[in-house]
């Protein structure tokens, strides 16, 4: 009977009941959505620094990021890389040869970040090659070797594919070493300070111009078959590697990880703001409702109904009403959310200020179970602990006096 | 047999630091079967009396002793127990559950006691037939005139086959015929089933039919007179 009267309850005040369930389901929708937008730009981020810069994980001799030696080498790099290659979660492994040098061009000059990769293998590493937007990726059309550059830095030099561009650095036997290369390719990521700084050239050619031997490399960059196995492979990745640092991606970009958990931050600050809306809104619902049946909850006190009844009568009712929401709610953000898992929401007109924090424009979204059951918890509980107030308003009243309230 | 048995009842509140005795000193017994009636005027300590004897209020002194039992002495846990097994209410602006249908209102109550959907269902039927509303319990009280709102209020008082029925101002929000036709069917009921009946009331309508009337005023019993049973008038 309980159950029975405080479902009639609900439906006492349609309107009144209706708004509630229209806040809720708003409410709960935003929530969602805005889950599911944040999770996919930082997956995005994720999978755009993993997938064109970083890879899963990262093998380097100790010091090296530091100070970018060039004679920090891995002296192995080949039979390394072959070992790694035939483990089981690993899905390419690529050799890199770094370096910084001074670039020289027709209409200026600046510093850079040059990494000497084997093509075909960096193909099923990293997705650079993907994303030229001009010309080839490190293919040999001239005599002189290719290089492949970023669209910021082909502006800020102004470069063309076929430009000559010379790199100055020091070489492994400490003397400079001057090289022309062709700009083969202009590419274009989501990140556009890394398009700025970062630039490829063939593996064989940096060899040969910091004078090193073939079998080594500044940094072996490996692919896994799943991003979210980089902390169970590093282990066995490690016992090969014994002299030298493997490090995942989280570790290689700790300030990725930094955005990544403040997004989380806010995330959770937003979905706060909405509980506490719904909080008050539930808060002043119940408190009506109570009030208004101020001489009703006298009566079924004074014919037997014990407090603990009446208290879960005024809870049920705020439970009910708010489920009803978070179900229509989650139906709705579920469905906008699945929609937009594989339609991009466009955010071109903002893509300047995206791109300066290597976000993509087109942000697809992406709704974790869990996260959606968290959220559901989250306003059922609010929900039901809004009720507790205007309950316990209701518990003190007098029978004697509430049953004869005009 | 006594059914109610109160002694040197007294309940004092302040008012604006000024003792006020709404009930002082009240000794008086209920036997089975009574309908009577405590008249007086506003202020007299009806009101505050009829809640003490419902267990809706505490006293400041004294006993009510229902059923062997002190009521001033139980817990308010066990008051409300007890008083869902052995007082019935009708209050005078009928309070129903407005959500529920005439028979839902008569079997809520039973519901609360535990009693099973086809033993209440039976009962509920019987009571709304007992009080003329045989026709009309599947209606929610919007649907439903003043008096026959009350008439499903003194359904639902007798549905958990209390002790005693305490009425407070019954008759005060009906008209003469709603009015004549409630009291018949209380003192049939009275007549009948040897329900006892206390008023508090104004209504000189309920005054004429009850067999005792007992008069308050300024808190104490001024006067307890009995009438024939087979008062007319």
């Amino acid at each position: 009977m309980v159950w029975s009267i405080a479902w009639r309850n609900i439906w006492r005040n349609k309107l009144r009941s209706i708004i509630m369930i229209a806040a809720i389901t708003i409410g709960l929708f935003a929530g969602v959505f805005v889950m599911a937008f944040m999770q996919g730009l930082i997956e995005a981020r994720i999978e755009s620094a993993t997938r064109t810069e970083l890879a899963h994980l990262q093998i380097h001799v100790p010091e090296f990021l530091a100070n970018n030696d060039i004679d920090l080498s891995i002296s192995n790099s080949r039979e390394l890389t072959e070992k790694i290659g035939t483990l089981d979660s690993v899905a390419a492994v690529s050799r890199r040869l770094i370096a910084e040098p001074f670039i020289m061009a027709a209409h200026g000059t600046g510093g850079g970040k040059l990494i000497g990769v084997e093509p075909e293998r960096e193909k099923r590493v990293t997705d650079i090659w993907e994303h030229i937007i001009e010309g080839t990726y490190l293919e040999h059309e001239s005599r002189m070797p290719p290089v492949v550059i970023g669209e910021q830095l082909a502006k800020r030099l102004r470069l063309k594919t076929g430009t000559r561009i010379n790199m100055q650095m020091i070489d492994s036997n400490g003397n400079i070493s001057l090289k022309g290369y062709r700009v083969s390719g202009i590419y274009r990521t989501n990140n556009s300070s890394y398009d700025e700084s970062t630039m490829f050239v063939n593996f064989t050619d940096l060899q040969a111009q910091l004078g090193l031997n073939d079998n080594t490399a500044h940094e072996i960059a490996i692919r896994l078959e799943y991003s979210d196995q980089a902390d169970a492979v590093k282990p066995a990745i490690q016992d090969l590697a014994t002299n030298y640092n493997v490090q995942t991606w989280k570790e290689l970009s700790p300030e990725m990880s930094m955005l990544t958990n403040s997004m989380d931050q806010y995330m959770y600050i937003f979905i706060l703001i909405i509980l506490l809306a719904l909080c008050f809104g539930i808060i002043n619902t119940m408190l009506m409702a109570v009030m208004e049946r101020t001489k009703e909850i006298g009566m079924l006190m004074a014919v037997g109904m014990n407090k603990r009844r009446i208290f879960s009568m005024i809870i049920l009712e705020s439970a009910v009403l708010t489920i009803m929401g978070g179900i229509l709610g989650i139906a709705v953000g579920t469905g906008v959310t699945k929609f937009f898992e594989t339609h991009p929401i466009n955010l071109s007109m903002f893509s300047e200020g995206l791109e300066g924090y290597g976000f993509a424009s087109q942000v697809y979204t992406s709704l974790r179970t869990e996260a959606l059951l968290i959220i559901t918890l989250l306003v059922i509980i609010t929900g039901v602990l809004s009720a507790v107030y205007p309950a316990r308003k209701a518990l003190k009243l007098n029978p004697a006096e509430a049953t004869r309230t005009e | 047999m006594k059914i109610i048995e109160i002694k040197n009842l007294k309940k004092t509140y302040e008012d604006n630091s000024i003792a006020v005795h709404a009930v002082n000193g009240v000794d008086l017994s209920i036997g089975e079967g009574e309908f009577t009636a405590i008249v007086g005027p506003s202020g007299s300590g009806k009101t505050t009396l009829m809640n003490i004897i419902g267990g809706l209020d505490e006293a400041t002194e004294g006993s009510v002793i229902i059923d062997g039992i002190n009521t001033l002495e139980l817990s308010t846990r066990k008051l409300t127990d007890f008083r869902m097994y052995n007082i019935g209410f009708v209050f005078q602006a009928y309070n129903l559950i407005p959500v529920l249908t005439a028979k839902e209102n008569v079997e809520f109550i039973m519901q609360l006691q535990g009693i099973k959907k086809a033993q209440r269902e039976e009962r509920a039927t019987e009571l709304l037939r007992a009080v003329g509303l045989g026709e009309l319990m599947d209606r929610k009280p919007s649907k439903l005139s003043g008096g026959q709102q009350q008439r499903v209020a003194v359904a639902r008082a007798l549905a958990s086959k209390p002790k005693f029925v305490l009425a407070d101002e019954p008759t005060a929000n009906l008209d003469s015929k709603s009015t004549e036709n409630l009291l018949g069917i209380m003192e049939q009921l009275n007549e009948e089933e040897k329900i006892t009946f206390i008023f508090s009331t104004h209504d000189q309508r309920v005054v004429k039919k009850a067999r005792r009337v007992i008069t308050l005023e300024d808190g104490k019993i001024i006067s307890d007179k009995r009438k024939n049973s087979n008062n007319t008038d």
